[in-house]
């Protein structure tokens, strides 16, 4: 009974069944060669295995666990929802109770985000990993619209920058909205804070007397994917000068959401 | 299936993807790399992902095209600067090969010796576990075809890491 190379290689990579199995069985059983010939194979696999196993114990690594979650995140919130950056939360509560309910659902799915460390609590590396899967984020130009004004020779955010600063939550994900929250904090005096970034400028807001002070801007960067680097500059920057204001920890998903109900009055 | 289990699956996917990227590149580094690119590949691609077929054939089908066109990409970047050196000789392949030896020794030095055909086919069926009819269909073959390559493939790495066991 004669037994081709390929019939025994498909033998050894299970690919045979039934009968067809059985006679390579039979043959390696009674003859040594193929036997010595099969245990060779079995060697090599053995031998490429162990080479290329370890890397499976390896901690995978953030970035790509950051861009899948961040696009889990992002796509639960355009099932929701886009409402909440047009509206007010005083004149329509549903936007509202949707955000927390997304939020609580992502949290559900994915318990290791947000992270309690500082640098992780920012979720810059979910912001630049949803920047490469989104590309440009979509919507209203908030500079063309007119998002901060003059109100005497302190810049406060308007319109629908304020209003985003309001009702955003960083547990919100950067979504497909042209604002995001990377984070919300409280400042040495108590009040709040929040660094956004929305298409053309991110910065850090805090309000004080009712209105959303500009503390710190910077241009948001070009968020293409060769230039992903560009726009986690910025944030890193913020970050800094945000960690340098900050009184401890940024919120975490709870505090921040009983800020936003408290009107982020201290 | 929804975003959130599609993202699910993809992520517990992400141990064997970067094992098939190490063997496909044979560096670190490089295997990160082309890990980033395929993952971005699949979630903007994910309309085109069919329910009821394997979610780990497709994604394993995006890396090993991704692949190719990096290293074609790569012999491109190699023979413009051989040429511009005047055969100087020296590219991108031979710097690989000394890192190679670093990540995964005699193993990665005999996968680096075979032709690109003959390695993804090895990875998939010896290392990844598919059946020829998948890891065909990942590479866009016809199973004589794979069948054959990886006849050559495992001739070449039982010369090679025979002795070793």
């Amino acid at each position: 009974m004669s037994v081709t190379p390929e019939e025994l290689a498909a033998y050894v990579d299970g690919e045979l069944t039934g009968v067809a199995a059985d006679r390579i069985a039979q043959a390696i059983a009674a003859d040594p060669q193929l036997a010595a010939r099969v245990e060779a194979e079995q060697r090599m696999r053995a031998t490429l295995k162990r080479a290329l196993d370890p890397v499976l114990a390896e901690p995978v690594p953030e970035d790509l666990t950051l861009m899948i979650a961040a696009f889990a995140a992002a796509e639960a919130e355009d099932d929701m929802t886009d409402a909440p950056v047009i509206a007010t939360a005083k004149s329509s509560p549903a936007p509202v109770v949707d955000l927390a309910a997304a939020r609580a659902r992502h949290e559900r799915q994915h318990p290791a985000l947000p992270a309690r460390r500082w640098t992780k609590r920012w979720g810059i590396g979910a912001a630049i990993a949803a920047s490469l899967v989104l590309g440009l984020a979509v919507g209203p130009q908030l500079l063309s619209r007119g998002p901060v004004r003059d109100q005497g020779g302190t810049l406060v955010a308007s319109g629908t920058l304020a209003r985003g600063l309001e009702i955003r939550l960083a547990a919100d994900g950067p979504g497909g909205q042209s604002l995001k929250i990377l984070a919300s904090f409280q400042k040495d005096d108590g009040d709040f804070c929040r660094i956004f970034e929305a298409e053309k400028t991110s910065g850090i807001a805090c309000k004080q007397d009712g209105a959303w002070r500009l503390e710190r801007t910077v241009a948001t960067g070009t968020r293409q994917e060769t230039d992903y680097r560009q726009a986690g500059s910025a944030q890193a920057e913020l970050l800094n000068a945000a960690q340098a204001m900050a009184k401890g920890d940024p919120l975490d998903a709870e505090r921040e959401r009983a800020a936003r109900a408290n009107g982020w009055t201290k | 299936m929804g975003t959130d289990r599609f993202c699910e699956e993809l992520t517990a996917l992400l141990p064997r993807l970067r094992r098939f990227a190490r063997g496909l590149t044979r560096d670190a580094a490089d295997a990160d790399d082309l890990c980033q690119q395929t993952v971005e590949r699949a979630l903007r691609s994910r309309a085109q992902w069919q329910a009821g077929t394997r979610l780990d054939a497709w994604i394993y089908r995006i890396m090993r095209n991704q692949w190719i066109d990096e290293a074609r990409a790569r012999t491109r970047r190699a023979q413009t600067f051989v040429d511009a050196d005047q055969g100087a000789g020296v590219g991108t392949a031979g710097h690989q090969d000394a890192e190679n030896v670093v990540e995964l020794g005699n193993v990665g030095r005999a996968l680096g010796r075979l032709p690109d055909e003959q390695r993804e086919a090895v990875m998939l069926v010896l290392v990844e576990g598919f059946g020829y009819r998948e890891a065909a269909e990942i590479i866009g073959v016809p199973q004589g075809t794979l069948t054959s390559r990886l006849g050559r493939g495992r001739e070449a790495l039982l010369r090679e890491l025979g002795e070793m066991a």
